[in-house]
C-alpha cells in the first residue's frame, strides 16, 4: 500500500466562485465564443509582439480529467512524482442522474504582477520581456520557500532534492524553438493551448471582471491563464475535495525560529525598561541569555533555507520583500543587542539609549515577520491578529525570562506576563469563533482543523498558557518556579505556533484527490 | 545528504539539465534517449502506436507515434509514462522454487525440470485434464499461438482459459451466437463517421481515453450512454441513460419493439441477410416502453427518444465494455446488441457497427489464435471439418484435435477447489485480485498440489502463492504482434533486455516443450517468434481473421494492418480500414445472421435489509488492472494512491457519513476494510462504486461466484453490500 503522504491541503481557485470571495472571481465565458473542439490550435503562429504576451487557455468543456498534462510535464522537466507543476483538479455539482463534473488543469498563470517575484528576497523570479513567462532561477534561489506562500495558486514548489523551488516555465525552451509546451501537445482533447494576449487589453478586461474571457483573477497578481468553462457547470458547483482538508506542513525551524526571536525581543526589551525603572543588577545575565536565545533562533532561520550557505543574499531585495526587511531588521537588532549586552557587561555610559534602539529594531523585527505571513494565500495568516499574535508572544515570554533570569520587579513582570497571557488566550478563542464564522472556505477549514484533529493540541496550548504564564507567575516568585513557568509558557508558544502553520489552508489552484497529493 | 547538498552548493543541476533531442526538441536531458525503437502501447487494447527511448540499455522515455493510425501521437497518461514499468522493483527476476515457507532462486533448467516432472507426475496419476492453464490477454499473438499448441497438444490438457474470460469472453460469445464467429466488425474509423453512437456500459473517457479523442473529433454525432453512474463519459453524452444496474437488456429490447412497432426496420436487410426476425418480434412484445420504464428507471419519453435518436441514424455505432460484460446476461446482452444493429442495417457499413471494445492489449490475438475457447483461426472444437483442416495445416492426426472445449476459467477454480485440477499453471494475471470471490479462489489456489506463476512481477499476490516463479520478459522486452480491438495487428518489438534472468514467454514454453519432448512434433525449428507467425500466417488462412498476406515488416511499415489481410492483397489495400459482413454474408452455416431471442433477468444478487447497496466495481484512468505494473509507476501512483468509495450525499447523511471518513464495506462473502468515502452526486441513492485495482482493498472479497452460462464470465458489476462507518476524517 502506498503511504499517505502528509499533505498540504489545497483548495482550487474554483472554490472562490462558491466563497463570494470577489478579488477570486471567476468570469465565465461568454456565449459568443463559439470555439468547439479541434478547430482551434494549440500554438500561435507568431511571436508576441510589443505590448503582448503569451499565455495559456485551458478549455474545461474539452478536459476529460486524464492528467496526461501532469505526466507529460514531469517527464519533461525530469521532475519527480512528489512534484508536478501541472495540476488537475475536480469540480462537482448538480444532483443525480443531472450531476455534473469538471476538470481544471492548471500550472503557472504567468501573472502580470507576480507575487512569487514581488516576495522573492533574492530577485531569482523574472518576467521575460518578449513572451512574459514569469521564470525562476536555480541558481539565484536560496530555497527560503517564501513564494509558495506568496503565490495564490501554489505555484513554486519546493524540491527537497534540490534546495530550490521550482515552477512551470511555459517550457520556455521549447517556445522558443517554436514547439509546444509539453503539456499543450500531450492533451488528447487539445483542451490546453497557448495564446497571445494584450497586455493592456487583459489589464482592463480583469479590472472589468467582465465576461469576455473566463479570467480566473487571482489578487493583484493578474493571472493571465484563460479558462473557458463548460456550460454544464452547475451554480453548486465545487471541488470534490473541499471537504477533506489536512494539516500543512508545520516548518518547524519556523516555528523556532519566530517564536525565540520574539521571545529575544521580549526580554531584551524587558531588561532595557528594568534597567529604565528599576535600576535591576541582573540584567546583564539577562541581556547575554536572550541574546543567545535570539541566535539560536537565527540559525533556526537559516536551517530552513534549502541553501543555507547563501543565506546572506536574503537581505537582496529589502526594498519590496518583506523577507529582506525581516532578515535586515534581525541582523540589525542583533548587532545593537550585542553592543548593548557588552555596554551593560562593561558598565559603560549611554546603554539605555542603545537599549532603546534594541527595543525599537527588535519590535521592526517582529512586525516584519508578522508582515511575511500577510499573504492572500493564506487566509488564516492574512489578517492583523498574526501582528497581535506575535507580540503577544514577545509580551508573555520576554517578562517571564526575565522574572525567571531575576531582572526587574518580579510581581510587575508577573502581572504583564499573565495580562498579555490572558489577552491571548482571549484573542485565541475570538479568532476561532472568527473562523468558524467566516464565509471564506478556506477559514472555514481552518476552524474545522482546529475543532477536530487538532483540538487536543489546541487545548494544551491554552492549558500550558495558563499554567506558565498566568498560574505559575502571579502565585510565586520563586526563581526554580519561574524557570518551570517560562517552559511550560514557551511550549504553549511553540504549540501555538505550530497550530498557526499545520491549520493554515492554503488557496490553491487545483483540488488534488482526497487530499492525497502534496502541495 | 551530501555536505555539499546540505549546504546548498549543490543543486543537482546536472540531473535537471535540459537538452536537445532530434525528434522530441527541449527536454530534460535524461530523457533523451541514444535511440528510438517503435513499438505498440501493452496496457490496453485501443492499441497505440509509440516509441520506447532507449538510452545506455535502459528505457528512459517514450513518446507517441504521430503516424500511428489509431492515435496520431496521442497517449493516455499510463502510456506517457510506461517506460516505467520496465524498471520496477517489483520485477520478476530469477526463477524461484518453493522450499517450505520460502522461495528458493534456481537455476531456469532446474526450474523448467521440475515443472515438467510435476506436471508428468500429474498427467500419469490424475489425467492430463488435471492440469490447468490460466493465461491472458497480455502475450504477442506468436506466444499466444505457441501456448495453445503447447498446452492441447503437448500437455494433452483442454482445460485451458485465459483472464479474458473476466473481460470479452461474453462479447465472443455473443459475436459467435449472432454471427457464427467472434470478430468485432467495424473500426475506430467509424466513430468519426456515425451520426449516432451509442455507449452501453462503457466509461470510454477513463479507461480508453484515445479512443474518447477519436470520438470527440467527430462534431456531428449524438452520444447516447447509458450508464448507472454518471461516469466521465455519461457526463459528456448528449444523452445519457442513468438505467438501473443491469438493466440494460430490458432497454435494448425496449427499442428494439418500439422499432419493430413503428415500422422503423430494415426490411430488406432483415430478409436478405437474418432469421429469426418473427421470433424475435415474439420475445420483444412484454418488452413494453412502461414496463422498460419501470425495470430502467428511465421515464418512456426517454426510452422513446432513445429509440428515434438510433432508427434517425444514418449510421449508429454501438460501443460496449464491462458494463455489458460482466453479468450472468452477458451474452444475451449482447446478441440483443446485434439483434439492435442487425434489424437496422446498421453493420458492415462506415460508421454503423455493434463493436465490442476490448481490455487487454492483446485479448484479440488470443481469441484469434489462442487454443482455448476455440481452435485457432476462429475454427470450432465441435466442427468436425475445422478440426480436419487444422490436423492437415499441422500434418497430425485428426484425433489429436479435441473435439469440445475445456473448462473455462471460473470452471478450471472450482476444478480445482474439487481437485480435479491438481496442478496450475498461470501466465501473466494475478487471480488473487482481478477474481470475483477472493475467498473461494485462495481456496481453490492452496488446493492445488502444485501451482507456476509465470509473470513480468513478483511478488504478486498471487505469485505469492506459487510453488515456482517463472520471471518473464514484459512489453518492451520482448517481439512480436498485438491485435487491437478494431482487428488491427501492430508490431511490438524488444527495446531493452528483461531484468536478471527473467526471458521471453516464448522462450519458456519452447523450453517447457523440450523438456517434454514434444518440441521436435510442435515446434519443429523454431527458433523465434517469427517462426510462430509465420506458421499463424498459414493456419489463419481463409479464415475471418485472415493474416496470410501480413509480414512483421508491412506491419511495420503500415503501423498495423487490419485482417482480414490475405495473401496477395495490395500493399495499398494494407493501409485500407475494413469492416466485417459489409457483403452481408456472416459465418453461420447459411451466411445470415441470427437474430436471437435474449430474455431480461434482474442480477443475482439483489439488495436486502442486510445488504442494502448494490457494489458496482469499475476502473480509474491512472491504474491498469491489479496495479502490478502502474503501482510501481511513480506519477501514477501518485496521482492515485488510494482506492475510495463513491457513495450518494442522500445515503451518506443516513449513514451519518462525511467526506474523506473511513468506512468498511461488506457483503456476504467478505469485507474490504477502512476505504476513504467520496461523497458524490455522480452515483446513484442506493448504488455505491469501489475500484478493483488494489491488492490491499480487494473489491473482489465482496464479488461473487456467479457466472454467466454461455461466456462463463463473471458477474462483477453488482452485489449486495452494505456500508459501515470505522472512522473519521478529522
Amino acid at each position: 500500500m502506498p503511504v499517505e503522504t502528509a499533505a498540504t491541503t489545497v483548495l482550487p481557485l474554483m472554490a472562490r466562485v462558491s466563497t463570494g470571495d470577489s478579488r477570486f472571481l471567476l468570469a465565465s465565458s461568454a456565449p459568443a465564443q463559439a470555439e468547439t473542439a479541434g478547430d482551434v490550435p494549440r500554438m500561435p503562429s507568431r511571436r508576441p509582439g510589443a505590448g503582448e504576451q503569451y499565455r495559456f487557455h485551458v478549455d474545461m468543456r474539452k478536459c476529460i480529467g486524464c492528467k496526461c498534462c501532469v505526466v507529460a510535464c514531469n517527464e519533461q522537466n525530469g521532475n519527480p512524482a512528489a512534484i508536478t507543476w501541472r495540476r488537475v483538479g475536480e469540480i462537482e455539482g448538480g444532483f443525480f442522474p443531472t450531476a455534473h463534473r469538471s476538470y481544471v488543469s492548471m500550472s503557472c498563470n504567468h501573472c502580470l504582477n507576480p507575487t512569487c517575484l514581488s516576495g522573492c528576497p533574492v530577485d531569482a523570479f523574472a518576467q521575460d520581456r518578449d513572451t512574459g513567462i514569469v521564470l525562476h532561477s536555480v541558481d539565484a534561489c536560496i530555497g527560503c520557500q517564501y513564494c509558495t506562500w506568496n503565490c495564490s495558486y501554489g505555484v513554486p514548489q519546493f524540491n527537497p532534492e534540490r534546495g530550490v523551488v521550482g515552477k512551470c516555465d511555459m517550457c520556455h525552451g521549447r517556445l522558443a524553438q517554436g514547439q509546444a509546451p509539453a503539456c499543450v501537445s500531450a492533451c488528447p482533447s487539445g483542451a490546453i493551448q497557448i495564446e497571445i494576449v494584450n497586455v493592456d487589453a487583459w489589464r482592463r478586461a480583469v479590472a472589468r471582471a467582465a465576461p469576455v474571457s473566463g479570467a480566473p483573477s487571482a489578487d493583484t497578481s493578474l493571472a493571465t491563464t484563460r479558462l473557458t468553462l463548460p456550460s454544464t457547470l452547475t451554480p453548486d458547483a465545487r471541488p470534490t475535495d473541499i471537504t477533506a482538508v489536512v494539516p500543512s506542513e508545520p516548518h518547524w525551524s519556523l516555528i523556532l525560529m519566530t517564536v525565540l526571536t520574539q521571545l529575544s525581543v521580549g526580554a531584551l526589551t524587558t531588561v532595557w525598561l528594568s534597567q529604565l525603572l528599576w535600576q535591576s543588577r541582573h540584567v546583564v545575565a539577562a541581556a547575554l541569555s536572550s541574546l543567545a536565545v535570539g541566535l539560536v533562533a537565527f540559525a533556526a532561520a537559516t536551517l530552513h533555507l534549502g541553501r543555507p550557505i547563501y543565506a546572506y543574499r536574503a537581505v537582496k531585495m529589502w526594498k519590496r520583500s518583506w523577507l529582506s526587511r525581516e532578515v535586515l531588521l534581525f541582523a540589525g537588532f542583533s548587532i545593537v543587542a550585542c553592543a548593548y549586552a557588552g555596554m551593560l557587561w562593561r558598565g559603560l555610559p549611554g546603554s539605555a539609549v542603545v537599549g532603546a534602539v534594541t527595543a525599537v529594531l527588535g519590535a521592526a523585527g517582529v512586525t516584519a515577520s508578522a508582515c511575511i505571513y500577510r499573504v492572500p494565500s493564506r487566509p488564516s495568516w492574512n489578517t492583523p491578529f498574526t501582528l497581535v499574535q506575535f507580540n503577544l508572544t514577545a509580551a508573555t515570554l520576554g517578562p517571564l525570562f526575565a522574572a525567571a533570569t531575576d531582572v526587574g520587579n518580579p510581581r510587575w513582570l508577573a502581572v504583564v506576563t499573565s495580562s498579555a497571557a490572558a489577552v491571548a488566550i482571549v484573542v485565541l478563542a475570538l479568532r476561532f469563533f472568527r473562523l468558524s464564522a467566516s464565509p471564506v472556505a478556506e477559514l472555514q477549514a481552518s476552524a474545522r482543523l482546529l475543532a477536530t484533529q487538532l483540538r487536543p493540541r489546541l487545548v494544551a496550548r491554552g492549558a500550558l498558557l495558563a499554567a506558565g504564564a498566568i498560574a505559575v507567575p502571579l502565585f510565586t516568585s520563586n526563581r526554580a518556579a519561574l524557570i518551570v513557568a517560562l517552559a511550560l509558557a514557551t511550549a504553549a508558544e511553540i504549540t501555538g505556533r505550530y497550530l498557526f502553520f499545520v491549520s493554515a489552508v492554503p488557496k490553491h489552484m487545483t483540488a488534488p484527490y482526497l487530499g492525497a497529493e502534496a502541495a | 545528504m551530501s555536505l555539499r547538498r546540505f549546504l546548498g552548493l549543490d543543486t543537482r543541476s546536472e540531473e535537471y539539465a535540459y537538452g536537445h533531442d532530434p525528434v522530441v526538441g527541449y527536454t530534460s536531458a535524461a530523457k533523451i534517449p541514444d535511440r528510438w525503437v517503435a513499438t505498440t502501447c501493452g496496457y490496453c487494447s485501443v492499441g497505440c502506436g509509440m516509441f520506447i527511448g532507449v538510452k545506455n540499455g535502459r528505457a528512459v522515455s517514450v513518446r507517441g507515434n504521430p503516424d500511428h493510425p489509431v492515435n496520431r501521437g496521442m497517449l493516455c497518461p499510463k502510456g506517457l509514462s510506461e517506460h516505467e514499468t520496465l524498471s520496477g522493483r517489483n520485477r520478476a527476476r530469477h526463477p524461484l522454487l518453493r522450499r517450505g515457507r520460502r522461495f528458493e532462486r534456481v537455476t531456469w533448467p532446474e526450474a523448467i525440470r521440475t515443472m515438467a516432472a510435476r506436471f508428468r507426475s500429474v498427467r500419469d496419476q490424475y489425467g492430463a485434464d488435471a492440469i490447468g492453464v490460466i493465461s491472458t490477454g497480455q502475450l504477442v499473438t506468436e506466444e499466444f499461438y505457441t501456448l495453445g499448441k503447447l498446452t492441447q497438444l503437448g500437455l494433452g490438457t483442454r482445460n485451458y482459459d485465459g483472464n479474458t474470460t473476466l473481460c470479452m469472453s461474453t462479447a465472443v460469445a455473443g459475436y459467435k451466437l449472432s454471427f457464427g464467429s467472434d470478430g468485432p466488425p467495424g473500426a475506430y474509423e467509424d466513430l468519426a463517421h456515425a451520426d449516432v453512437v451509442f455507449l452501453v456500459g462503457a466509461n470510454i473517457a477513463d479507461n480508453h481515453p484515445i479512443l474518447w479523442q477519436r470520438l470527440e473529433a467527430n462534431r456531428s454525432k449524438t452520444l447516447i450512454v447509458a450508464d448507472p453512474r454518471v461516469s466521465k463519459t455519461a457526463m459528456l453524452a448528449d444523452l445519457h441513460l442513468p438505467l438501473k444496474p443491469r438493466s440494460d437488456l430490458a432497454l435494448i429490447n425496449g427499442l428494439i419493439r418500439i422499432l419493430i412497432e413503428s415500422g422503423r426496420v430494415d426490411r430488406d436487410y432483415i430478409a436478405s441477410h437474418t432469421t429469426g426476425f418473427n421470433e424475435l418480434c415474439a420475445s420483444v412484445r412484454d418488452y413494453t416502453p412502461e414496463r422498460v420504464s419501470s425495470v430502467t428507471g428511465l421515464s418512456v419519453d426517454v426510452i422513446y427518444r432513445t429509440a428515434s435518436l438510433y432508427a434517425n441514424a444514418r449510421a449508429a455505432f454501438i460501443g460496449w465494455t464491462m458494463g455489458v460484460n460482466h453479468s450472468t446476461k452477458g451474452t444475451e446482452t449482447v446478441t440483443a446488441i446485434n439483434n439492435l444493429a442487425l434489424i437496422t442495417g446498421n453493420i458492415g457499413r462506415v460508421g454503423a457497427s455493434p463493436f465490442s471494445i476490448t481490455g487487454q492489449c492483446n485479448a484479440m490475438g488470443t481469441r484469434e489464435a489462442g487454443f482455448a475457447s476455440s481452435i485457432p483461426g476462429y475454427r470450432k472444437f465441435e466442427d468436425a471439418a475445422d478440426r480436419a483442416d487444422i490436423a492437415r495445416l499441422w500434418n497430425l492426426p485428426v484425433e489429436r484435435i479435441p473435439e469440445s472445449r475445456g473448462l473455462a476459467y471460473p470452471d478450471i477454480i472450482e476444478a480445482a477447489l474439487e481437485k480435479r485440477i491438481r496442478a496450475l499453471w498461470i501466465i501473466a494475471t494475478n487471480p488473487v485480485v482481478s477474481f470475483p470471490n477472493h475467498g473461494v479462489l485462495r481456496q481453490a489456489l492452496e488446493t492445488v498440489e502444485f501451482l507456476v506463476v509465470q509473470d513480468g512481477f513478483h511478488p504478486t499476490p498471487t505469485s505469492e502463492m506459487a510453488h515456482l516463479v517463472l520471471p518473464a520478459a514484459i512489453w518492451g522486452e520482448k517481439e512480436g504482434t498485438y491485435t487491437n480491438s478494431e482487428r488491427r495487428v501492430s508490431k511490438v518489438n524488444r527495446a531493452v533486455d528483461p531484468p536478471g534472468e527473467a526471458r521471453s514467454d516464448f522462450d519458456i514454453f519452447l523450453e517447457l516443450a523440450r523438456e517434454l519432448g514434444f518440441a521436435d512434433e510442435l515446434f519443429a525449428g523454431w527458433t523465434s517468434p517469427a517462426d510462430a507467425f509465420e506458421e499463424w500466417r498459414r493456419v489463419s488462412a481463409g479464415r475471418l481473421c485472415d493474416y496470410s498476406g501480413m509480414t512483421w515488416d508491412l506491419i511495420e511499415r503500415q503501423g498495423g494492418i487490419q485482417w482480414p489481410y490475405e495473401e496477395g492483397a495490395s500493399e495499398d489495400a494494407a493501409g485500407e480500414t475494413r469492416r466485417l459482413y459489409g457483403d452481408g454474408c456472416f459465418r453461420t452455416p447459411g451466411g445470415k445472421a441470427r437474430l436471437l431471442p435474449a430474455e431480461w433477468e434482474p442480477f443475482p444478487e439483489p439488495p436486502t435489509d442486510a445488504f442494502p447497496f448494490v457494489l458496482n466495481t469499475g476502473r480509474t484512468v491512472e491504474h491498469w488492472h491489479t496495479r502490478t505494473k502502474t503501482a510501481h509507476v511513480p506519477i501514477l501512483d501518485r496521482l492515485s494512491p488510494n482506492p475510495w468509495l463513491e457513495i450518494n450525499p442522500r445515503d451518506a447523511r443516513v449513514l451519518r457519513i462525511r467526506p474523506a471518513d473511513r468506512v468498511d464495506v461488506v457483503s456476504q462473502r467478505g469485507r474490504v476494510s477502512n476505504l476513504q468515502v467520496r461523497i458524490t452526486e455522480t452515483i446513484a441513492p442506493g448504488q455505491v462504486f469501489v475500484p478493483f485495482h488494489w491488492a490491499a482493498f480487494n473489491a473482489n472479497t465482496l464479488t461473487q461466484s456467479a457466472y454467466d452460462p454461455i461466456s462463463r464470465e463473471p458477474n462483477f458489476k453488482q452485489c449486495a453490500v452494505r456500508v459501515e462507518k470505522t472512522g473519521t476524517h478529522d
